[in-house]
């Protein structure tokens, strides 16, 4: 099936703008980009295991720190950091998988509750193992080295992430496209149904569940590079409930949602983050209205936005018309 | 045996505070269908409330009664606003609660600040069976008791607490007969809100409160809810007591910081357990 050649043309200007943004950005946006893109990375994830094969995951900033921990403990052990990068997500996968097996029989709430204590209970194991620095955390971890280049500059890391961002897009447009992807479409709605009409059930929702978990790992490992330490801290409770809300408000299911969502909340959380930190505000501003922030998007979204941001039925509407008007001769 | 007997106590009268956690949990999910994620955040509020109103000069008792009429009011706005509008589903509820969970951190934030806060209960102690018992624990046993009694009574005598089981077996018959069945919803609600906002205020002097303590209640209480497969608040009774118990003797014999971690791990047991004797067509029906 080929895509129209309108979708191409959206996804060339993005990309453009997304890579030209890195070199005029300023020091403490960069940053700011830079967490963006490994939060989009994970929403991504997210955006398809909840939206696409219908399973929650309250707890996904566990697999984002399981890569974050891989990725630190090898290239703090010697080990090439290249190495590092690339077990990063695999280890993550390998998490989900075993916790998976077990987990995925639940539905639902259930299931919601069962990602949440597995991301509590890996924090607490993570903050009382010596291996990992208790609840330190691992320090000094090296920049990344790839071949010849050492990436010590926030602008190496900004194209390193759009280049993880760009692959995990990728492999979850073939996901969703293909015949497993239209399999975990039908388990969404009815797993009976799915099961009965030949669908492995167990296996496919067990591979995206391990693969969401992957795209996690692998922006945990770049992040655990950039920031240069983990520590159990560095992921709490708080960071899974933004990854929700920023698949919810872009819409679940979408490779776009996910985007626009991951960009949109960032953008509204480092706006009210930069007021907060004004001259005269107290100084528990920036976190009470971040909590605020997050979950006020996310009710709003769930209440009256039940597609999210990116519709495609209205934005197609408007399409349409807007079309009409300037196709008319006048 | 003295040690025994005292981590025995005093998990009685934590599994009991988890257990009024859970059978809000229970009530709620049981009316509604959704498991309500701000359900620890009542707590909270309650014993954050109590801190407070001590502090401001209140008698004990008042000032324990009035939290808890924050934490109904908690539950009340809680309820409004994950099944309040029409065609919410289940789990977008759950969603919702759990987002509402967060947006109270920025109001208890701004409220009370980030440090945890504890008040005084009952101070003195007893000795029964040469064991020294604080009379807290006592107090905590004995309230849970009358309150699972007065909600057993509730459920079986009561008008409204018939039509909430009515709501619960069967809503669109409820509604044939003339039950509200949203407002009967917001009733479980604040219902729910009273349960978790008497936990926080009999258990707020036994462990100091911090916002953000909501998470670890939640999950204790769930994990004492999903024992009796969140159908009955007398089997979160039982659910919590084993759960408490366990917990105190672990960090009694164990060590005290895996103690969360064996509610967890339970829980989790628990729950897959019963999911591999029921099956799926069932789970789907729901």
């Amino acid at each position: 099936m080929k895509r129209p050649p309108r979708t191409h043309r959206v996804v060339a200007v993005v990309a453009v703008v997304t890579l030209v943004l890195p070199a005029v950005l300023r020091e403490s946006a960069l940053s700011v980009y830079i967490l963006l893109e490994l939060a989009a990375i994970v929403t991504v994830g997210v955006s398809l295991l909840m939206g696409y094969a219908g399973q929650v995951s309250l707890g996904q900033a566990a697999f984002y720190a399981s890569g974050a921990n891989a990725a630190a403990l090898l290239s703090l052990h010697g080990f090439p950091t290249g190495i590092g990068l690339l077990v990063a997500p695999i280890v993550a996968a390998v998490f989900a998988l075993i916790v998976g097996i077990p987990l995925l029989r639940l539905r639902g709430h259930h299931l919601a509750f069962a990602t949440l204590a597995t991301q509590l209970i890996y924090l607490s194991m993570v903050g009382r193992m010596h291996l990992t620095g208790g609840d330190i955390g691992l320090q000094g971890i090296p920049p990344l080295t790839l071949g010849p280049f050492v990436l010590h500059a926030d602008r190496n890391y900004a194209y390193l992430a759009w280049a993880a961002l760009a692959l995990v897009v990728l492999i979850t447009h073939n996901v969703m496209t293909s015949r497993p992807g239209r399999a975990l479409r039908a388990l969404a709605t009815s797993e009976v149904a799915a099961e009965s009409s030949g669908v492995p059930v167990g296996r496919y929702k067990l591979a995206v569940f391990a693969l969401a978990a992957g795209f996690a790992g692998l922006a945990g490992g770049i992040y655990a590079f950039y920031v240069g330490y983990v520590a159990p801290g560095s992921f709490p409770v708080l960071l899974s409930f933004e990854y929700v809300v920023m698949a919810v408000v872009g819409g679940l299911g979408t490779i776009e949602g996910a985007l626009v969502g991951a960009a949109l909340v960032t953008v509204v959380v480092q706006s009210l983050n930069q007021v907060a930190t004004l001259g005269g505000m107290p100084s528990y501003a920036p976190i009470v209205l971040s909590y605020a922030a997050y979950s006020g998007l996310l009710i709003v979204a769930v209440l009256f936005l039940p597609q999210g941001i990116v519709d495609k039925e209205r934005l197609r509407a408007l399409a349409t018309r807007w079309r009409a008007r300037w196709t008319t001769p006048r | 045996m003295s040690a025994f007997l005292s981590y025995l106590v005093s998990g009685i009268a934590v599994g009991c505070g988890f257990a009024l956690i859970g059978s809000g949990l229970v009530i709620i999910h049981r009316v509604t269908h959704v498991v309500n994620l701000s359900q620890g955040m009542y707590a909270v509020v309650a014993a954050l409330s109590a801190a407070t109103f001590l502090a401001a000069g209140l008698p004990h008792g008042v000032a324990e009664l009035c939290a808890v009429l924050v934490a109904v009011v908690a539950g009340l706005l809680t309820g409004l606003v994950a099944i309040g509008r029409r065609g919410t589903t289940p789990l977008s509820s759950l969603i919702i609660t759990f987002a509402v969970g967060i947006f109270a951190y920025a109001v208890e934030v701004l409220t009370w600040g980030d440090q945890p806060r504890s008040f005084p209960g009952l101070p003195g102690a007893i000795e029964i069976a040469n064991v020294r018992v604080q009379e807290q624990y006592l107090l905590v046993v004995v309230a849970s008791a009358a309150i699972f009694l007065a909600l057993d009574l509730f459920f079986e005598r009561a008008y409204l607490g018939k039509a909430l089981s009515a709501c619960s077996s069967n809503p669109y018959a409820a509604r044939v007969v003339g039950i509200d069945v949203t407002r009967m919803g917001l009733f479980a609600f604040a219902l729910g809100g009273a349960l978790g906002g008497l936990a926080g205020v009999l258990l707020g002097p036994l462990r100091p409160t911090s916002f953000d303590s909501d998470v670890s209640l939640v999950i204790e209480g769930f994990a004492a809810a999903i024992l009796g497969g969140l159908t009955r608040p007398i089997l979160a009774l039982m659910g919590g007591l084993l759960l408490g118990v366990a917990e105190a003797m672990v960090a009694g014999y164990v060590n005290g910081s895996y103690q969360t971690d064996v509610a967890l791990v339970l829980m989790l047991a628990v729950m897959i357990g019963q999911t591999a004797r029921r099956p799926s067509l069932d789970a789907e029906g729901q």
